[in-house]
């Protein structure tokens, strides 16, 4: 793990109280992810006065860490003011006997008969190729989930991409 | 000699840090120091695509330095620490840094590294390693990066630390914009001297100028294969250790891409190693007609 004192991560995460914010920083010190108790700007100020800086790209893990240890968030959010949010916006693609469905950076791929999905693409976080292997030729319904068992903000997109495939294929398309 | 040094991660969390010197074991398979690891996407995907430039041009194969991780950050930081405390031994000539956890902290000491070499490395940066030197403000040292349109957009937007993060009006697949982007991406010192941007429409662009546009041929089926833009990064990486000037190598490799799809006539079903595949013959039946790369050393030789 860095040093603390040099840590500079791009992301927050925003605590109802000081309680919460102490043990978050616990359970991610435990956990190994890199981060530091900081004042929120006050552009992100909840009414607390204590948050965590962390790389943001590690929000997939380490909202599903504080899942698994009851740590009650209220926002993971950019540390950067002006920084938009998430991408939201879903584009899907018909490739005849295929459909491709993209997420902001992430796209998935299946057979519309069968529902098996056939391939992965985008994405730069060592957690899509991991993800490809453990997707690819495996139904919609049968394959695991990029929410648990990804670790970064390119899973959270694929997670979302994923759900839409979900969607557009229970309606034959 | 010169040497091409790989940079990166692959999804095995029981694969340790391992640097030597790669082989094609078959179809499926690269070796590293008696390891296989799978050649399907990623890392793997950009490493099987520069060894087929270098097998092409009778050059010595890549040097590669992988770890496994699957997304904690063990394996990124471990690769990244063998390269600064190995860097004088390695002696790289070409670094390309790729799938990892995108940690700036790191990656800054990894140019520090670099810059502190007799000689500094031509540093390609992809995925990951461009996050993280453009989150770290330290793009402009590179020399050259691979983005796709989720990517560019992502480093013609000042504030994005992320891909998933860019803001809403960059997000936009019309490649009309994309020289915008470009444009966008020089003025806030995201880019690295020269990029090869990959997509619908491939860019060349240097120093803040479009040289470069290729549009054919147009293999749609390409999009939903995932690694098909790793295999441009290394297709680019393999060229430029070859000997071909960067925007030279961006374009060739954009059109090796191309072709191999044109020729494999891919289903969205396909995988990247299917292409890789196609590369050779690409090598053999195009280059010559598209710059006078007629022929290879040895064949010379014989004569």
């Amino acid at each position: 793990m860095a040093d603390k004192k040099v840590f500079h991560g791009d992301g927050i995460v925003l605590f109802k109280d000081v309680a919460d914010a102490m043990k978050g920083e616990k359970t991610l010190n435990k956990a190994g992810f890199d981060n530091k108790l900081i004042a929120p700007p006050p552009e992100l100020r909840l009414g607390c006065d204590l948050a965590l800086e962390i790389n943001l790209v590690e929000k997939n893990a380490i909202e599903r860490e504080f899942a698994n240890n009851n740590v009650r968030v209220k926002e993971i959010a950019p540390l950067k003011k002006g920084t938009a949010d998430v991408l939201d916006i879903v584009k899907v693609t018909d490739f005849g006997d295929w459909t491709m469905v993209k997420s902001g950076n992430m796209k998935i791929s299946y057979e519309k008969k069968s529902g098996i999905i056939v391939n992965i693409s985008g994405g730069g976080c060592p957690d899509i190729p991991y993800l490809n292997a453990m997707m690819v030729d495996k139904t919609l319904d049968e394959t695991p989930l990029p929410r648990d068992i990804g670790y970064t903000l390119c899973a959270t997109m694929l997670q979302r991409a994923y759900d839409e495939a979900v969607k557009l294929h229970k309606e034959g398309k | 000699m010169s040497k091409l040094l790989l940079v990166g991660c692959i999804p095995d969390s029981d694969f340790p840090v391992t640097y030597g010197q790669v082989k094609k074991v078959d179809d499926y398979y690269l070796e590293v120091n008696g390891r296989k690891f799978d050649r399907t996407q990623g890392t793997a995907a950009m490493i099987s695509a520069a060894l087929a430039i270098t097998t092409h041009f009778r050059e010595e194969a890549p040097y590669v330095l992988i770890a496994g991780d699957i997304g904690g950050g063990e394996g990124t930081r471990g690769i990244y620490k063998y390269l600064i405390d190995n860097i004088n031994e390695i002696k790289p000539d070409f670094i390309t840094m790729h799938y990892c956890m995108p940690i700036m902290a790191v990656m800054i000491k990894v140019v520090e590294a670099c810059e502190a070499c007799e000689k500094k490395p031509f540093l390609i940066a992809d995925a990951g390693a461009m996050y993280a030197a453009k989150g770290a403000g330290i793009a402009e040292k590179f020399d050259l990066f691979t983005p796709d349109p989720s990517e560019i957009a992502f480093l013609a937007d000042p504030n994005a630390t992320h891909p998933a993060y860019i803001s809403r009006h960059l997000f936009d697949n019309n490649a009309a914009i994309i020289p915008e982007q470009i444009a966008a991406a020089y003025k806030y010192h995201s880019a690295a001297k020269t990029l090869v941007v990959k997509g619908k429409t491939d860019f060349v662009a240097q120093d803040g100028k479009v040289l470069h546009v290729i549009d054919s041929p147009d293999v749609p089926m390409l999009e939903p294969i995932g690694g098909t833009g790793d295999t441009i990064t290394g297709l680019v990486s393999g060229l430029v250790y070859v000997g071909l000037e960067p925007d030279v190598a961006g374009v060739f490799a954009c059109r090796t891409n191309r072709t191999a799809g044109k020729i494999l006539n891919p289903t969205p079903a396909t995988k990247a190693r299917q292409l890789v595949d196609v590369f050779p013959q690409v090598c053999r039946e195009y280059y010559c007609g598209w710059s006078g790369l007629c022929y290879l050393p040895d064949e010379e030789a014989n004569k």
